[in-house]
């Protein structure tokens, strides 16, 4: 329940207003929050289709540049192949992982997680600079 | 599913190399292969306790993204480009 639909109903108890005004309360307030929500749905789902990185490098002198986009479908359809990992395998990377120094439990990963953070991706900006290069990360 | 593959590769001192790769003709070309690698998938599935729906499915979703990637790597006056559409 939100504040205001609370608000509302408070009010309703307390007699300082009668149940249709409640009624009509409530109603402008769902008119109000029905297209505030449709924007939102259409802004993470409709517009941002790609996952870009771009670095811009100078390598021995010589200027280097790597363009790299990716459909963010394919990165939801990456997340759902991995889920596929069998435990035993992921156990071994596990193991191979933290001799590297990298001590991450993989198995903990879950697809929902990853699956939401490729969802909030459209709202993420990366942009290192460096005197030898700049790498941005963005979607778009 | 991607229709069409580009790449093209840039050398110093060669001629740049450009290459257009239909997909589905070349699919068709090669079905024997793709069958035999789609049976070897099925036994490692099987060997592994991967269900087989399961991962033939996650399979074909990450093939069916793919248009709309690009990769465009240069370096000085070497470059390469592959693009699937």
């Amino acid at each position: 329940m939100t504040e205001q639909r609370k608000d509302i109903l408070d009010m309703l108890a307390a007699g300082k207003i009668t149940a249709e005004e409640a009624e009509q309360l409530i109603a402008a307030l769902e008119r109000d929050q029905a297209p505030a929500t449709a924007s939102h749905d259409a802004r993470s789902k409709g517009k941002v289709k790609y996952l870009r990185v771009v670095v811009d490098a100078t390598d021995n002198g010589e200027p280097s540049r790597v363009n790299v986009r990716v459909p963010l479908q394919l990165l939801r359809a990456g997340v759902r192949l991995a889920a596929l990992v069998p435990p035993q395998a992921l156990v071994k990377a596990n193991a191979s992982l933290s001799d590297s120094g990298v001590p991450i439990d993989l198995t903990q990963l879950k697809p929902e997680q990853l699956e939401a953070l490729v969802e909030h991706l459209d709202e993420v900006t990366v942009e290192v600079d460096s005197p030898d290069a700049t790498v941005r990360v963005f979607c778009e | 599913m991607p229709q069409l593959v580009t790449v093209k590769v840039n050398r110093p001192d060669r001629r740049p190399v450009r290459v257009w790769v239909p997909v589905l003709p070349l699919v068709l070309v090669l079905f024997p292969v793709v069958v035999l690698v789609v049976l070897a998938a099925i036994v490692a599935c099987v060997v592994f306790r991967i269900g087989v729906v399961l991962a033939l499915g996650a399979a074909w979703r990450v093939i069916s993204a793919l248009p709309g990637a690009r990769f465009d790597i240069e370096q000085g006056r070497t470059a390469v480009l592959v693009a699937i559409r």
